[in-house]
């Protein structure tokens, strides 16, 4: 029995996609169920939904042997878990944004975000010195009402960002959905894990 | 002034049955060790904070304090710095080889998480003075005995050599700061990573293969086979050599199916020299144990000896274990009033005694 950690919410539909054309099918409707675990079809798979920013917790603790979450909550929280495949949906960039007329910079820039230690790795690369302001969500407000200078977040289209009047100003990163592996499932489960590995890398090509 | 009831994270407290079944684990392990003739070493708790830095090296995990006279001590990180340096000093008149093992607390700072914590209980042994396989063998075979006296069936033996991926980098005359990236993405086998690095990499084609091929060689006897098909270099060959070697031993005496070649293993303490390896529970998300060699470590402390270990982690085996905790020493305890004549006559006797005051 291979355990599967998803993400609730966008990545769901492309994840549930991606694991029924290899083989992985629910009885049933994994995304409008109220349920939290699922098993499929075949009995060799159990899949639960968590929120996108604790797949890699429960990936790390061995919880789940293997997980799908975007590359930018790996970064943010630094889970040690294996990383073998790109999924290839869900692109992102992880960008630094800000209103579109440039103010004057301050001593020290107040950054919005839910990504605190991707934004300050990439501002102590670069011996910047910021606050960090961390929020949950609606971090476009944040510039607007004068909560902080710029903000740091995935962007998609961009939409959001102009519709507020905001454009990116820096990318730090690309994001997409990964894969991950814990590690000791890895070495301990070899042949159900490795059989998954091949079959997305099949699908994905 | 936190509340008394909470603990400095990534510390713990073991009270009744759970610090029984410590003990009962830490001394059926140490009888294992004594069975293949190594002897205990009880080292202090702390030392000074260099012996640590230059052993092992993880300087931002040491807890450092500075004692009334000056001088900078750390608590152990581990014990393997400590143990060498010893050898190195105290024991370096000895005959070799030494056989030695420890047990008890060591304490990182690090982010309590992922099984990790902050003070940990460790359990380990250390071969001095024998190069080649005969010492790397034996501690393996040492490793296999301690899984099965605690029951454990489904454990599994990664085993890989710094001097296969050495090898391969020495060859590419990249800087460290290239090597290190590529170490990086390699650890977590993330292939986009690695494709990502490599186009920006002015290596010949034959090489990026070899690297693309590193996370995947992992498996049995064939990986070996595998490997010698894309290396030519004599260290990372002799690596080959040196594992096939091992694993037809274990082929030999049945163990073969516990162990697993893994030459994308390049994680580990920057002293490694030859093998290292991991070991893993099924069942357990989190390495049991871990170990390789590190020749070069009793060198720093002035006396050069090869040196291999491995250790367990006795919180994490605590996880999938479940000892009988039967007191064997005591059929029953009597309960007796305060009558202190019969209790003590009791204890002569060797029955357990309970006073119900």
């Amino acid at each position: 029995m291979l355990v599967i950690a998803l993400c609730k919410g966008r990545f769901l539909e492309p994840s549930l996609d991606l694991l029924a054309r290899t083989g992985i099918r629910f009885s049933e409707d994994v995304a409008s169920s109220r349920k939290l675990i699922f098993e499929s079809e075949d009995n060799r798979h159990r899949v639960f939904l968590v929120k996108p920013a604790d797949v890699p917790t429960y990936v790390e603790y061995g919880a789940a042997d293997v997980g799908i979450a975007g590359r930018d909550v790996l970064l943010e929280t630094r889970a040690d878990v294996l990383q073998p495949l790109d999924l290839k949906f869900g692109y992102c960039k992880i960008a630094v944004a800000g209103p579109r007329t440039a103010s004057i910079s301050p001593p020290t820039i107040r950054i919005a975000t839910k990504y605190p230690r991707i934004t300050m790795d990439y501002y102590n690369a670069r011996s910047i010195p910021v606050e960090i302001i961390p929020l949950s969500g609606s971090i476009e407000l944040a510039p607007l009402i004068g909560l902080a200078d710029r903000i740091v977040d995935v962007v998609e289209t961009g939409r959001t960002l102009k519709e507020n009047g905001l454009e990116i100003l820096e990318v730090i990163a690309e994001t997409t959905a990964r894969l991950l592996i814990n590690r000791a499932g890895y070495q301990t489960k070899r042949e159900e894990v490795r059989s998954l590995i091949q079959a997305l890398e099949k699908v994905v090509a | 002034m936190k509340s008394y009831t909470q603990i400095p994270p990534g510390t713990q407290i073991l009270i009744g049955r759970a610090a029984r079944r410590r003990r009962v684990l830490e001394r059926a392990i140490c009888s294992v060790f004594e069975g293949w003739s190594y002897e205990e070493i009880i080292p202090p708790i702390f030392d000074y904070y260099d012996v640590f830095a230059k052993g092992w090296g993880q300087e931002e995990q040491i807890y450092r304090f500075i004692d009334r006279e000056g001088n900078i001590l750390a608590l152990r990180p581990e014990f393997t710095s400590l143990v060498a340096k010893t050898v190195a000093t105290r024991l370096a008149s000895l005959p070799k080889p030494i056989r030695l093992y420890y047990s008890g607390e060591v304490l990182r700072f690090e982010q309590p998480k992922g099984g990790r914590q902050r003070e940990f209980a460790q359990i380990g042994i250390e071969h001095y003075g024998s190069t080649g396989k005969t010492a790397d063998v034996e501690i393996l075979l040492v490793a296999v005995e301690t899984f099965q006296r605690l029951g454990i069936q489904s454990f599994q033996i990664n085993l890989g050599s710094v001097d296969f991926f050495g090898g391969i980098v020495d060859r590419m005359e990249l800087p460290k700061e290239q090597i290190d990236a590529l170490k990086e993405v390699l650890n977590i086998k993330d292939q986009p990573g690695l494709e990502a690095l490599l186009r920006n990499l002015p290596l010949e084609d034959r090489r990026k293969k070899i690297l693309r091929a590193v996370p995947h060689l992992t498996g049995g006897r064939s990986v070996i086979d595998e490997a010698r098909s894309l290396v030519k270099n004599s260290r990372s060959v002799e690596a080959l050599d040196h594992l096939e070697q091992i694993y037809s031993i274990f082929e030999s005496v049945d163990l073969a199916q516990h162990l697993t070649i893994d030459l994308g293993e390049i994680r580990g303490f920057d002293y490694y020299t030859g093998i290292l390896f991991r070991a893993y529970v099924r069942g357990l998300g989190f390495d049991v144990a871990g170990g390789g060699r590190y020749d070069g470590l009793p060198a720093a402390f002035g006396e050069d000896v090869p040196a291999v270990g491995f250790s367990f982690s006795l919180d994490r085996l605590e996880q999938i274990v479940t000892p009988s905790l039967d007191s064997a020493d005591f059929e029953s305890t009597v309960e007796t009033e305060s009558d202190y004549k019969k209790a003590l006559q009791l204890r002569k006797e060797g029955k357990a005694v309970k006073l119900c005051l």
